[in-house]
């Protein structure tokens, strides 16, 4: 049994790692917000991390909170210029930032360029991720009974209804985006700290439809759905392995399936039978 | 040196223009984002790529992938959209569902033609250049820009003089009030579907003659840029589309001979990012779609 | 007596030397697996098939006998990475613990160096048969490579193209976001420097790009002698292709990720007299190359390219030092840092100080439907 852990630790990060991102989408999408930067606050998390790390030889738990702290900040700043968008708008702008900093950091000398950054010292293990998992879904429950929750449930049921009931939309659209900022930028960190080896093509599109795609496959409006997608997700390409060259089609064909056939998600699905 | 560039921009902002009109023209009418789009885009090309290597002639290949997009695109809508419709699910969920799509449009073009890269017996691409004083232009290059001129007149004629394009309109203006007027509102969607496919799947026939280049990911890079584009035109602007393809193609050219081939597409990026910022509804958006 | 002395000792010799016990060595009659992780699928699925269909090659021949492994039962399983930085680290792990005693691969120099210190740390041996960036070999003792990297090839590759061509001027053309047009591009260009040519104007693009008039359009106003492209075959092809359509008349170079049948295929006539710095020569006549074009042809219905010749040499590293008698990981360690030279179709290789191939590079030049040396 243990054995199966320490040959598979590799799979294990990963899931906690996707889970966490997902996470940090899930909690823009439960405010309404299609913000697609997660994966660019992971990068931005995961460059600084990373550059303590090797030219200060910070450990890891600094360099997690400088690199939360700085993806955070990222969050607060984007979520100025665009909140006037919403939709599709707010999805668009929020991919082209990501895109813009992709960019940014493939012509930087600071974070390596094309060549990216390597010889990262491998100080997150498996125990400190699922630490900062559990952490991290800990505060989202501990949140879910505030006040807060409720706004942003009602933020996203309709925006100007809650605004007239006395909700700060503005305000749970800043914090909720922000929050995202922070999940995904502790992600970021522990990604570059398991990973060896970090390049801006790690934080493109690619990385943020995968986010996208787990959180809307477990549930898109429950921290539990993001969670349960990202484990899905994680594990496909691993357990559908044996297709072999079919994997490619059918993990279009399930994502198509649960989207026709479970809208609510994973999550959804699981409530639907419960009832 | 910048005759020549802008001359590049043009027959790159050409294509853009092509590809971004289907994108805003689904937008327009249906408020969704279709990210199949660019799968439809490589399918046409790899369906003329394999009309052409059977020994059909060029022109009726064009045409043959094109009808092959239209209907992959009716398709799309029936599986993917048509369904979330009744269920009023929303702005998310059919962009999640066009994204399954396009992976399994990209996994069947993998499975019937591999990775490797596809060209054209060079029917085209073997005629010399055609050097005018400073610039140099191809014939493959001329054909592209002169295809996508004609196809996006053809569709302005269609949107403005004909039924269907009222009807088109009258759906993107006001979907209820259409139904009420007695247009048929599944058969205007299909319709839509089929026009707008058929543009990309042109857009993505000239890329594969003017490149010389089939790939199963060809679409990926358009993808972005299309989006870019239908925001600077103004999403569900048609007139948006066709002007945006042509600025954005010349900024990035531009962008390339006198800043940096670095920088080319954070400049592209950057420009849709203000212009978010700045104004939304881009150049000549609107909420409803307007005829070029 | 002189006489029959020697021809007894003669006979004692050849009736002793290994070379004649046919196929019968230490590990004669022991399964060993190596591992292969290769992008079959995703961005870089035109690089990984060739590599995959040279380890099916190389299965096949190994079991009749092609390739000599001693009589151990040596077989190579070939795993998609797809593409995914996630999936080749749960690769590399799962081989590390599933008894394989041996990984080839990755594909790109990206994901080696994600990777491979996943091997270090269970100090389980890699060989690179595509990664050519700096910094690989350096990750660990174990972790060795029989592609030649760039800073191997380009200064050779400068050197011999100057003697002919005498070139006093140069633009450079690379690709900015991928670990080996990167390094391709830095080389080419510090070497340049080194050797006293003029960098008149340096462009960059990106992977999957296909219009690069405008960077071209912009270099050939500055008309230089040399256009150096450092690209991978898919954006070389439309490069050269693209740059003759400009009117570019000067001469054209690149590393590498030309050498590959679809440069001469179709990147059309201009593409005649490009000089390719590569490691490996289809036409080359070393022991068993023809051959395995041959067979590769037949069984895949197209040439292959420098990564299937790469991919197939480290199969036959490989046999090469099971042969010796390694079996575990460990000692295929240290069975590649005794091994003195292995016969490949990359010629004979052997292994430097730092675990880099030792094998010489070769400047070819494109021709009229293939490539011929550089003259």
């Amino acid at each position: 049994m243990i054995s199966f852990f320490t040959s598979h630790s590799k799979l294990f990060d990963q899931l906690a790692i996707n889970a966490l991102l997902a996470l940090s989408l899930s909690v823009c999408l439960q405010a309404g917000q299609l913000a697609l930067a997660q994966a660019a606050f992971m990068g931005i998390a995961a460059y600084i991390g990373a550059i303590l790390a090797v030219s200060a030889g910070l450990p890891l738990l600094p360099c997690i909170a400088i690199g939360a702290l700085a993806s955070t900040l990222a969050a607060m700043l984007l979520a100025l210029p665009v909140r006037g968008l919403r939709g599709v708008f707010l999805a668009i702008a929020t991919i082209g930032f990501g895109e813009i900093l992709r960019i940014v950091a493939n012509n930087l000398k600071l974070t390596g360029g094309g060549e990216g950054l390597s010889q990262i010292p491998s100080d997150a293990n498996t125990f400190v991720i699922y630490g900062a998992l559990i952490i991290v879904c800990i505060a989202l429950y501990l949140l879910s009974r505030t006040k807060f929750a409720l706004a942003i449930a009602l933020t996203r049921e309709d925006e100007t209804a809650a605004r007239g009931v006395g909700v700060d939309t503005a305000g749970v659209r800043f914090w909720t985006l922000a929050l995202g900022g922070a999940i995904a930028g502790i992600a970021g960190v522990l990604y570059a700290h398991s990973n060896f080896f970090i390049t801006p093509a790690d934080f493109g599109f690619g990385r943020m439809e995968q986010i996208l795609v787990a959180c809307v496959i477990g549930g898109s409006t429950s921290a539990i759905g993001a969670v349960v997608g990202s484990i899905v997700l994680t594990l496909l390409p691993e357990t559908i392995r044996f297709l072999a060259d079919y994997r490619e089609v059918t993990n279009g064909a399930i994502l198509l399936g649960v989207v026709l056939f479970a809208p609510q998600g994973i999550a959804g699905l699981w409530r639907r039978a419960k009832s | 040196m910048l005759l020549q560039q802008l001359v590049n921009g043009l027959v790159v902002g050409s294509v853009y223009a092509l590809f971004a009109v289907g994108y805003t023209l689904v937008f327009g009418v249906l408020d969704i984002l279709n990210l199949a789009h660019a799968a439809i885009f490589m399918i046409a090309a790899f369906a003329t790529y394999a009309l052409v290597a059977a020994g059909v002639p060029l022109w009726l290949a064009f045409l043959g992938g094109c009808l092959l997009a239209g209907l992959v695109g009716i398709a799309l809508d029936r599986v993917a959209f048509a369904p979330l419709r009744r269920r009023n699910a929303g702005t998310l969920i059919p962009l999640i569902s066009s994204i399954g799509v396009s992976i399994i449009i990209g996994a069947i073009a993998r499975g019937i033609w591999g990775i490797d890269e596809r060209h054209f017996p060079n029917a085209l691409g073997d005629a010399p250049p055609i050097h005018l004083g400073a610039i140099t232009v191809t014939t493959v290059e001329l054909v592209t820009f002169g295809a996508a001129l004609a196809l996006m007149l053809g569709l302005s004629y269609v949107l403005r003089a004909t039924a269907l394009g009222r009807n088109i309109r009258a759906v993107a203006e006001d979907r209820v009030a259409a139904v009420l007027l007695g247009v048929d509102l599944e058969k205007t969607i299909a319709m839509t579907f089929f026009i707008a496919s058929a543009l990309g799947g042109a857009a993505g026939i000239l890329t594969g003659l003017h490149y010389n280049s089939v790939t199963v990911d060809m679409g990926a890079g358009i993808e972005l840029k299309g989006l870019a584009v239908i925001i600077l035109g103004g999403m569900g602007s048609i007139t948006g589309a066709v002007v945006g393809g042509f600025i954005l193609g010349a900024v990035e050219t531009l962008s390339v001979a006198y800043i940096s081939s670095n920088w080319r597409d954070a400049i592209a990026f950057g420009v849709m990012f203000l212009i978010l910022v700045l104004r939304p509804r881009g150049l000549f958006g609107k909420r409803a779609l307007r005829a070029a | 007596m002189r006489t029959f002395l020697s021809i007894a000792a003669i006979a004692a010799l050849a009736l002793t030397t290994p070379a004649f016990a046919a196929g019968k060595g230490p590990a004669a009659g022991k399964t060993v697996k190596a591992g292969v992780i290769a992008d079959v699928t995703g961005g870089a699925g035109v690089y990984g098939t060739p590599q995959k269909n040279a380890y099916e090659l190389a299965n096949d021949d190994i079991k009749s006998g092609l390739i000599d492994a001693g009589g151990a039962n040596l077989s190579f399983e070939v795993q998609d990475a797809a593409s995914d930085g996630n999936q080749v680290a749960t690769l590399m792990q799962k081989f590390t613990t599933d008894g394989s005693a041996v990984v080839l691969g990755p594909t790109l120099s990206g994901e080696a160096k994600k990777a491979d210190p996943i091997a270090v740390k269970a100090n389980f041996p890699v060989l690179g048969t595509s990664t050519t960036a700096d910094g690989i070999t350096s990750l660990g003792s174990c972790v060795y490579r029989v592609s030649l990297s760039e800073a191997q090839v380009i200064p050779t590759t400068i050197k011999k193209t100057l003697k002919s061509w005498k070139y006093k001027t140069a633009a450079i053309i690379y690709g900015d976001d991928n670990a080996f047009t990167k390094t391709n591009g830095d080389i080419f260009k510090e070497q340049l420097d080194k050797a006293g040519v003029q960098i008149v104007d340096t462009e960059t693009f990106h992977q999957k790009d296909v219009d690069f008039q405008a960077q071209l359009t912009k270099i050939n106003d500055k008309k230089p002698d040399l256009i150096v492209i450092g690209a991978l075959a898919p954006e070389g092809v439309k490069i050269i292709a693209q740059a003759r359509k400009l009117g570019y008349t000067g001469h054209l170079m690149g590393g590498n990720g030309l050498n590959s049948p679809t440069i001469y295929n179709d990147a059309g006539p201009g593409a005649a007299g490009t000089a390719v710095g590569a490691a490996w020569f289809i036409g080359a006549n070393y022991t068993g190359n023809k051959a395995f074009v041959e067979r590769y042809k037949k069984r895949f219905g197209g040439d292959p390219d420098q990564f299937a010749a790469q991919a197939y040499a480290g199969a036959q590293v490989i046999a090469a030092v099971v042969k010796n008698g390694a079996t575990t990981p460990a000692e295929i360690c240290s069975g590649l840092k005794a091994l003195p030279l292995a016969k490949t179709v990359l010629g004979p290789i052997g292994f430097d100080g730092n675990r880099d191939v030792k094998s010489a590079p070769v400047i070819l030049q494109i021709v009229k439907g293939g490539f011929a040396y550089f003259k």
